[in-house]
């Protein structure tokens, strides 16, 4: 659609995004400030207490656990954990919120002064016109460059409850006439990462939100889902005239609930506010909702007055001293991290970059690859990724599962992998095997038996039938000799028919050159 | 440091409290004489003091992650105005909310 469009907008405006992400700790048992259990879904108000309910006199006493995870999200973004920190009240009204205030972090949340290396490849490299440049960015041999993302902070919060407007259309606000409001998500732990405004393209948005959700998948703090609403990505976006410094009026993008709707409502804002500020107009500073079937932002009603959020400290909780002993203890529960599996994949599995990076991109392909060449050891790496890539991820994309859900086991690639490697069956009838234990979940093995796909080595067997197709085809012997040697595959193609497909090509071609030559 | 009407005004708003002109002038008069006792304060040399923002010295209060039982629905929404399909049934909204 708009892509040249936007390639000619960045040529003379630099669109400045900076991303605010909220995380539920899934991983939780209990909400942030009381006993009541973490899910999803459920009855309405079914997980619901005087303190997540906001009734007077109620005790908010802070999840241990959940302040744990947030350090451990921090470590993993390379953040500072602050030695002292609190929570404050934010206060402002809304249903969804039955205190009044929202119990948050203010100017000492837990941790502060990370980063993300993103990198970006492919069709996206595009949006980034100052590449060459190296200013900000790393470029790579292979087009693909890195740029680094500061991280402003990632504080602590609690959720609000989920409202359903009831005689509107498809529960949105507009035209309702009344709400039924549900508690039983008010008061998840709920973590908020601001980032710098590093971010020069919405090819690094998505990125940067994509890499963020794999390491919070990675430290297993959250599901992450962004259907289910457990990751929540709002955009702030403005351009500036390329080559200056300052930044213009920023809108802010929310209700982006992909990570193709993160790409798509950034490139319609650049395109919208280059064309109000090409014509001589300025951008508003206000909130924009991202209608995903309309394919385009629009404002949402202005606030009647600005906010006021009158934080102060809470005074229902007493501050927070992390000792330097509690902060390494927590850095002990690190796992890999996505970077490191990567480089780790190429050192002792010797895999190209390519490989993987798309394997670790994803926790179950990468647990499932290690799993696989376990059993089949580093020479089996490469064909065990190929397969993997190519014909796995197909299977998966075609039928809409995760690995795990799928009937394919790491075994069972190896073993697959094997049978081609030591002659049994070829490349090619490998992709029928591969299509078949996908189906069934018998192993590989047993398919090649009972389906009689043996290729068949025995030089022997394969002599006879060469010297049959030769003995029939005078003709193209002779002008094979006569250096048309294109015909090689007319005698490939006969012997491969005349044994059912099911010859070894390398022996095929193997004794037709020695015959043909003689 | 003295509060003027408008700004009690404000605050007020920003409570969502209705006031009557003579609440205005007496909460005008109330709130700056709680003003006039941080001017108290400020008058003393504390730049060596950090911020106080729990008087007693307690710090990393916290509860171990482990559920405990809540209200039933039927006791939480006992005392609602209005209730429906297990939900509190609100009037319809204006604007507003989406903050965290």
């Amino acid at each position: 659609m708009s892509k040249d469009r936007l390639l000619e907008v960045l040529e003379r405006w630099e669109p400045v995004i900076g991303l605010e992400i909220h995380t539920e700790l899934t991983s939780t048992r209990t909400k942030m400030f009381c006993g009541c259990e973490v899910a999803f879904g459920g009855e309405p108000n079914t997980r619901v207490c005087p303190v997540c309910l906001g009734m007077p006199g109620a005790l908010p006493v802070p999840n241990q656990y959940a302040i744990e995870q947030t350090v451990l999200a921090g470590l993993a973004t390379e953040c500072t954990i602050a030695p002292h920190s609190l929570f404050h009240r934010k206060q402002y009204f809304y249903p969804d919120m039955p205190k009044d205030y929202q119990i948050s972090q203010y100017d000492q949340p837990f941790c502060e002064d990370g980063q993300i290396l993103v990198e970006v490849d492919g069709g996206g490299v595009a949006q980034r016109l100052d590449v060459a440049d190296g200013t900000g960015v790393t470029p790579a041999e292979d087009g693909s460059y890195t740029a680094r993302i500061g991280i402003t902070r990632i504080h602590l919060e609690e959720d609000t409850g989920k409202m359903v407007h009831v005689g509107g259309s498809e529960g949105r606000l507009a035209g309702a006439t009344k709400s039924l409001v549900d508690f039983n998500r008010a008061g998840t732990p709920l973590i908020e990462l601001v980032s710098e405004p590093d971010i020069r393209t919405p090819e690094e948005a998505r990125r940067f939100a994509q890499k963020l959700r794999l390491i919070w998948l990675s430290l297993g703090i959250s599901d992450c889902s962004m259907e289910e609403g457990s990751m929540r990505v709002d955009g702030n976006i403005s351009l500036r005239k390329r080559g200056t410094v300052e930044f213009g009026v920023k809108a802010e993008v929310k209700n982006m609930n992909s990570f193709k709707s993160l790409h798509d409502a950034l490139v319609y804002e650049i395109l919208r506010q280059a064309e109000l500020l090409d014509s001589g107009g300025t951008v508003v500073q206000e909130t924009r909702h991202w209608d995903v079937g309309a394919k385009r932002t629009s404002a949402l009603r202005s606030k009647e007055a600005a906010h006021d959020y009158r934080y102060f400290p809470e005074p229902d909780m007493t501050p927070f001293e992390f000792s330097e002993e509690f902060i390494d203890g927590i850095r002990q529960r690190l796992p890999e991290l996505p970077d490191a599996k990567k480089i780790r994949f190429m050192a002792t599995w010797g895999l190209p970059v390519h490989d993987a990076t798309v394997l670790t991109s994803d926790l179950e392909m990468a647990e499932f690859f290690e799993a696989a060449v376990t059993i089949g050891g580093a020479e089996r790496a490469k064909p065990i990724a190929n397969l993997m890539l190519n014909d796995l991820a197909a299977h998966l994309n075609a039928a809409g599962i995760s690995v795990t859900a799928s009937k394919v086991v790491p075994a069972m690639v190896d073993e697959l992998v094997a049978l081609v490697e030591e002659g049994t069956i070829s490349g090619k009838q490998a992709k029928d095997v591969f299509t078949e234990m996908a189906e069934t979940g018998d192993a590989p093995g047993a398919i090649v038996e009972i389906r009689g796909l043996k290729q068949v080595s025995d030089t022997g067997a394969i002599e006879a039938v060469v010297d049959r197709i030769i003995a029939e085809n005078p003709d193209k012997v002779e002008g094979y000799r006569s250096g048309r040697t294109g015909l090689m595959g007319f005698f490939v193609g006969q012997v491969m028919r005349e044994m059912g497909g099911q010859a070894n090509p390398a022996v095929v071609n193997e004794v037709l050159g020695r015959r043909l030559s003689s | 440091m003295a509060l003027s009407e408008s700004e009690v005004r404000h605050v007020a708003m920003l409570a969502r409290l209705a006031l009557s002109e003579t609440q205005v002038e007496t909460l005008r008069v109330e709130l700056n004489s709680i003003l006039g006792h941080i001017d108290t304060i400020q008058q003393l040399d504390l730049a060596d003091v950090p911020p106080t923002a729990h008087a007693i010295p307690v710090v990393n209060e916290t509860r171990p992650d482990v559920p405990r039982p809540g209200l039933s629905r039927e006791a939480a929404l006992l005392n609602a105005p209005e209730k429906e399909a297990g939900a509190f049934l609100i009037p319809q909204m204006t604007g507003g909310g989406d903050e965290s």
